[in-house]
């Protein structure tokens, strides 16, 4: 069986050796007297079919309903493609409520990543491996065009529906094609501009069938992607990816499978109060509102998540059992509360009213969370990132609404300048607590794309004098009173604005301290603290100068570019235009004149069709030009900051000592808490 | 009581006459001087205006100068006596590093590097009242820069000195007060006369208008109104359009006071006297009838200063009002709502304390000249 | 009379109308519209959302439609009772507010009751005691309680609150009673919790009120009838509860009406800090999300509440004071 895609595997090499020694910076050596540092562990799936078990175990919940008829046996409930986990330490028992806490209706992540399993294939504890999930196993053809998914024979749908290769071609189909809920096609379906398709094969064969090879696919099958990231994030929210949907139960609310049609669809819809049979269906194959739909992850909602407890049970019918033959998950459900504030959340998780809470943890009360240990009767972890910064200053390259600024904005020097200015140890110790790792935009030494030794240093290092010679010689030389390097055009002092966002991290005060580095070498920066929805207005508007975000993600560079390079429009910070050049085929947006750039897409564009190795070159070459290039400056990374701060009761088993942290990982999903338990 | 006293009185006493020859101010004044803590009040309201105004001069360190070594120090204790006992006050240098148990930052004094204080010492330049450019300040050191040793009121995460910031925010958060009231007051006093002079259907009309902004609530008023404006503004634009923003509320208030005064003294006789001799409506409000109740504007109005400073934090805290790195009480006390704030640098706390003594001294100021804008009574 | 409550009666609804048109308008003036918000949101989940995408999005909101048919259609629905649907919540606006609303009505009115259980007796106090220690003391710390911005008081105080005395932090249920049906246990459980909001709450107003007592209980303290009562020989403090804290509270009567709005919407920066399950965090929510049915309803609903408020003081006015009623003819 080839579980391993060649790139993750040596993805996990490259980790493994990471772990031996984590890294040179100091800090991380100091960090380890912490003790809260663990090493990565996770579960393991037993695939020998000779040691799986033979009899099964349930809930005693489960077993009530099954002697009341309500439930098959538990046996009947299995598929007989079974997937058996090993946990971490024990085998656990059944009982108890996980609660925790969340910020309301658009913290839909919350719970989604609770149910990562929901997908085809999910990334191990390393976040460098594939392992199977829903499909037992994966092939991509030699030519690069066909990409095919064997699913578990036996897999169930939470209602008991059998869970088949129909559920594929119905997503693909009636959601995906049908224009009305998705307008546009996605580049995960859609290689070289040329739209794939979803074959059936069998019951439990599906085909992704190409014009032309599509090598990438299967990273991107892999990933948290809008094709490989399952039912529960791309489905939830109104959003309709994610490759396959109940079809058994979602045709009834489609206007083609409804005698009538669309005004049959509508009437029906609005007599349940909704505005049309879209809206409808955007929520009815939501899991987090409606607890009616079928699902395939550990856990389905039974109390909406638009209420002051989002709640959510065990799926009766979830396929996977520990290696003592028992059901999972051993939790019977799922208790989150909203919070109106997240110092609330903190202090809730310090008095210990949640037993697992990474998320919405604030770094910066470390000291602070650690002091309340006892009392909350938590242990705190700190889960260290695989992205290269957690600030990333994109400058705009698409920006013309004032030609001198445009102009600083595009020159290369300018952009290496301001990034020698910055004092990336200054800016770890105040905002990462000396955790994090100073250094470029490019991922870890020990991720296949790294670029090389050297990249992560290049022009990101402190050189204050070599940043002044070379404002100087670029042309800005003359200063105002103040000591501040004036236009060129006009003679008033150059500004330039950082627009920051209070979000996962104080953006607006790195910034501050940023603008003050920046001020020693003449170059005034203003900051502008700008609310989320208004920044990402301005930055689809083309009007920022400089943004500041974080590059999570971008470690799997193909899998998620929207904070490396111009191709997604979604967040195209580092040049809005461009994006949508790139995205529309060059229909919309403006063409780039930096011959960097262009080089840039054009590699990314040929990498889809590449084999593994040549797929990992083109990488670091795009690493290097966006290095050497400093279209973002990256600042200080593979730091807990991002969910990497974990309080975990003392009364939870088979608790991994260290988490992933990374998109892909969806922390704390990838760490399986189906296999979770209380130990009293 | 005024009036049994008036007629039991037979004779006129020559502080009588005094009384009755006196301007309605001077009146207002005497009256206002009997009130002890009206006047203390006051005096701690222009002891403030003058610390704004010499804000600059009396901070320490640049405001915005960060340092990732000097983050959250606590308040620094001053030593006043010197070795031998003589009068030189000084402070320790400090030694700061991070105790990886517990993450927080722990500084040790070192007391073989003594630094001494210094009056006018040399620091930051700025411009002195907007006259000259200086980089003399009331306090410094005698040696280094005061960046590396001088926390009076510690500092925050960024290792940026909270004395001096504090000093440029009482600039920013006093002056803001003043000119939303003088906004409020033109408006109030405008409105509210027009529609106290007029009557009729343009009092109805505005009358409506401030039901309909009273009934407004106020959040979502300033959060609409904030939001809008646009985000390529300068610090100061945006600092002009809150104070705007700020007192487009509270200008309903004094109109209502206004209004009701002016239906009273249109009856009266000077009044008529006036419109008669052919004076025009505008000059008949600003040169007759607004004197004739200055003093109960000025108890209004430092009534209205402190929900100014008020609104101005509220709007800070709620991530509408002047965002850093503009330095005022809000952003200040913004800056103090945190756990780690109230757990490890309580010291930023700190920042309320001015906000109280002020918003407590306007409130009885006020309060002092409202009793004694009645010197009749 | 009833022609002039029906002339009053008359503006509160042109006054309704006009705050209808006015929160439609404020919570419109920030760029961007709800698609824009949820896009945001979803971004964070590594979504994309595509211009088409979007554009679908609003459509289906009938964000796509210019703003006054915008208006036109809400409006129209609000005035036959239909509030619309969530956009964030994706429920009835009125389910959403239900939820909240008897929790926002329940924290204010403990409260209100606290602040007067203070203020009252404290402002005749210092009425009677003027410019005693005891008057000072108490003025000053009503004071003080004025001058401290509370939201930074609610987060201190619920800060040691938890770390000296262990208390629950934040919102109005133990997490065994949130998802528990209304029983004895769970209103104890709402009891224990409503202390520390209702005394930060509190704070703010009980200055105000002291203010005010002491000074209409001076008035009427140098009244005649006082003097005479006391000639009397009346015990000192039959004297003074008898008539003039009676009449010192009239004008109270008259604040009853501002005091609605505050009912329902709770002070929303207190509510927001506590994190307390009440209509204010909402609002706020709703604005940033410009989720418009929301938070045009509870604009609209708070507005309303102070129209009729102030309706209902003028009435209390006009009944407690028989010289308005004749002025207005005059």
């Amino acid at each position: 069986m080839a579980f391993n895609s060649p790139l993750m595997a040596q993805l996990a090499l490259g980790l493994v050796l990471a772990v031996g020694a984590m890294s040179p910076a100091s800090a991380q050596s100091s960090l380890g007297q912490s003790g809260l540092v663990g090493t990565p562990e996770g579960i393991t799936i037993v695939t020998d079919q000779a040691q799986w078990p033979k009899t099964f175990n349930e809930a005693p919940q489960l077993a009530d309903l099954v002697k009341q008829g309500k439930l098959p046996a538990v046996k009947d409930r299995l598929p007989q493609d079974l997937m058996v986990i090993k946990p971490v330490k024990e085998i656990g028992k059944y009982g108890g409520t996980w609660r925790r806490g969340f910020t309301g209706p658009g913290d839909d992540e919350n719970g989604n990543r609770i149910n990562a399993s929901d997908r085809p294939m999910l990334v191990d504890h390393t976040g460098a491996k594939v392992n199977p999930s829903l499909a037992k196993s994966w092939k991509m053809s030699d030519d690069g065009k066909v990409f095919t998914l064997n699913l578990r024979r036996g897999l169930r749908w939470s209602d008991g529906a059998p869970m088949t290769a129909d559920d594929f071609v119905f997503w693909f189909e009636e959601i995906y094609s049908n224009k009305e809920i998705l307008p546009v096609g996605i580049p995960d379906m859609t290689p070289a501009g040329k739209p794939g398709k979803i074959v059936k094969v069998d019951d439990y064969t599906v085909n992704f069938v190409f014009e032309v090879p599509f090598y990438l696919f299967e990273d991107l099958m892999g990933g948290d992607t809008l094709i490989g990231g399952g039912q529960a994030v791309r489905q939830s929210n109104k959003r309709s990816h994610g490759a396959y949907a109940p079809a058994h139960y979602l045709k009834k609310f489609l206007p083609k499978f409804m005698p009538g049609g669309a005004d049959a669809a509508n009437a029906a819809a609005r007599a349940e109060g909704f505005d049309s049979w879209i809206a409808r269906l955007h929520f009815k194959k939501d899991w987090t509102l409606n607890p009616e739909l079928p699902v395939l992850g550990p856990f389905r909602t039974v109390q909406p998540i638009n209420n002051a407890v989002w709640v959510m049970e065990r799926n009766p019918f979830y396929w996977a059992v520990d290696t003592a033959g028992n059901q999972l998950p051993y939790l019977d459900r799922v208790q989150m509360t909203v919070v109106e504030n997240l110092e609330v959340l903190n202090l809730r998780a310090m008095a210990g009213d949640y037993d697992l809470q990474e998320r919405h943890i604030d770094l910066g009360k470390l000291p602070v969370l650690l002091e309340n240990q006892a009392r909350g009767k938590y242990k705190v972890h700190l889960d260290l990132a695989l992205n290269g910064t957690d600030a990333i200053y994109h400058f705009n390259q698409s920006f013309d609404a004032d030609a001198e600024i445009a102009k600083w904005l595009r020159n290369a020097d300018f952009r290496r300048a301001l990034s020698l200015a910055i004092d990336r140890k200054q800016l770890n110790e105040t905002f990462w607590l000396g955790v994090a790792v100073p250094g470029s935009t490019a991922p870890g030494e020990a991720l296949p794309y790294f670029p090389g030794p050297g990249w992560r240093e290049k022009w990101s290092t402190f050189d204050q004098k070599t940043a002044n010679e070379m404002l100087d010689k670029i042309g800005l030389s003359r200063k105002d009173a103040q000591g501040f390097r004036v236009r060129t055009d006009n003679g008033q002092r150059l500004r330039i604005q950082i627009q920051a966002v209070q979000a996962f991290l104080p953006w607006p005060k790195i910034s501050e301290m940023v603008a003050d580095q920046w001020a020693k070498v003449g170059i005034q920066a203003d900051v502008r603290d700008t609310e989320r929805n208004l920044a990402f207005t301005r930055t689809q508007n083309n009007e920022h100068h400089i943004m500041v975000w974080n590059n999570g993600g971008t470690e799997l560079l193909y899998l998620f570019p929207r904070h490396a390079i111009p191709v997604d429009p979604t967040e195209a910070f580092m040049g809005p235009e461009h994006a949508k050049w790139y995205a529309s085929g060059g229909t919309q947006g403006k063409k780039p004149e930096d011959p960097n750039i262009l080089k840039m897409l054009e590699l990314f564009t040929s990498a889809a069709g590449q084999k593994t190795d040549e797929r990992i070159k083109t990488a670091q070459e795009i690493w290097k030009i966006l290095i050497d290039q400093q279209y973002a400056i990256g600042t200080v990374g593979q730091s807990p900051a991002l969910m990497g701060v974990r309080l975990v009761s003392e009364r939870l088993g088979n608790i991994p000592s260290r988490n992933c942290i990374a998109q892909h990982c969806r922390t704390p999903g990838g760490a399986h808490p189906e296999t979770w338990f209380y130990k009293n | 009581m005024s009036e049994a006293a008036k007629a039991d009185t037979p004779f006129v006493t020559a502080a009588e006459e005094k009384v009755a020859a006196a301007t309605q101010l001077q009146l207002t004044w005497w009256r206002f001087r009997k009130h002890r803590v009206a006047v203390i009040s006051g005096i701690v309201v222009i002891f403030f205006y003058l610390m704004a105004l010499f804000a600059d001069f009396l901070a320490v360190t640049g405001p915005h100068s960060t340092d990732a070594a000097r983050s959250y120090i606590p308040p620094q204790a001053i030593h006043w006596f010197d070795q031998d006992g003589s009068f030189k006050p000084h402070v320790y240098a400090l030694k700061g590093r991070r105790d990886m148990r517990t993450f927080k930052l722990v500084y040790a004094p070192d007391p073989s590097d003594r630094r001494y204080l210094k009056l006018f010492a040399e620091g930051y330049s700025y411009t002195f009242l907007g006259l000259f450019e200086t980089n003399r300040h009331l306090l410094g050191l005698d040696r280094g820069v005061p960046e590396d040793a001088l926390f009076l009121l510690g500092t925050d995460q960024l290792g940026r000195d909270v004395w001096s910031r504090l000093m440029l925010a009482t600039r920013t958060s006093l002056s803001i007060g003043l000119i939303g009231v003088a906004l409020s007051l033109f408006l109030g006093i405008l409105l509210g006369g027009v529609s106290g002079l007029y009557g009729g259907v343009i009092d109805t009309a505005i009358q409506r208008l401030i039901e309909i902004l009273r009934s407004i609530p106020t959040i979502p008023l300033w959060m609409g109104l904030a939001a809008a404006l646009p985000s390529d503004w300068s610090v100061t634009q945006v600092y002009i359009a809150i104070t705007v923003i700020i007192s487009l509320i509270g200008w309903t208030e004094l109109a209502r006071v206004v209004r009701g005064r002016f239906l009273a003294l249109r009856e009266e006789d000077f009044v008529t006297a006036a419109e008669l001799a052919g004076a025009s409506r505008l000059r008949i409000i600003f040169r007759h009838m607004v004197p004739s109740f200055l003093s109960h504007i000025i108890a209004a109005v430092s009534l209205a200063l402190p929900a100014m400073i008020i609104s101005e934090t509220t709007l800070s805290f709620l991530g509408l009002g002047l965002r850093p790195p503009a330095i005022s009480w809000g952003v200040l006390l913004q800056d103090a709502q945190n756990l780690q704030a109230i757990a490890i640098a309580p010291w930023l706390l700190l920042v309320a304390v001015p906000v109280v003594i002020v918003i407590l001294a306007f409130n009885f100021l006020g309060d002092g000249l409202r009793d004694a804008a009645d010197p009749y009574g | 009379m009833l022609t002039y409550t029906l002339q009053r009666f008359g503006l509160a609804l042109i006054t309704i109308w006009a705050i209808s048109v006015i929160s439609f308008v404020i919570i419109q003036l920030p760029p961007g519209d709800f698609v824009d918000a949820y896009i945001a949101s979803l971004s964070a989940s590594g979504s994309m959302v595509r211009q088409e995408e979007a554009q679908a999005l609003r459509q289906l909101y009938g964000l796509d439609q210019p703003i006054w048919v915008q208006y036109w259609k809400w409006a129209s629905r609000v005035a036959q009772g239909d509030f619309g649907t969530s956009m964030e919540w994706g429920r009835p606006v009125t389910e959403v507010l239900g939820d909240r609303l008897w929790l926002t009505v329940a924290v204010s009115l403990a409260a209100i009751f606290l602040t007067w259980g203070i203020a009252l007796p404290i402002g005749i106090y210092s009425a009677v005691r003027q410019y005693s220690m005891a008057d000072y003391a108490f003025t000053l710390i009503g004071f003080v309680g004025l001058a401290v911005p509370n939201f930074l008081l609610a987060l201190i105080i619920m800060y040691f609150g938890f770390v000296l005395f262990d208390l629950n932090v934040g919102g109005l249920f133990s997490a065994e009673y949130q998802l528990a049906p209304w029983s004895w246990g769970k209103a104890k459980d709402l009891m224990a919790h409503l202390p520390l909001p209702a005394l930060i709450l509190a704070l703010a107003g009980t200055a105000q009120l002291i203010r005010i007592m002491r000074a209409n209980l001076l008035d009427e303290l140098r009244r005649p009838y006082v003097a005479t009562a006391r000639a009397r020989g009346l015990a000192e403090w039959r004297v003074i509860v008898k008539y003039p804290v009676r009449a010192a509270l009239n004008p109270f009567a008259s604040t009853i009406g501002y005091l609605l709005p505050f009912v329902v919407s709770g002070s929303i920066v207190v509510s927001l800090v506590l994190s307390l399950p009440t209509v204010g965090p909402l609002l706020l929510r709703a604005l940033v999300a410009q989720d418009m049915f929301l938070a045009g309803t509870i604009v609209l609903l708070l507005g309303v509440l102070t129209v009729i408020g102030t309706f209902i003081s003028d009435l209390i006015l006009m009944w407690i004071d028989p010289r308005i009623r004749a002025g207005i003819h005059g």
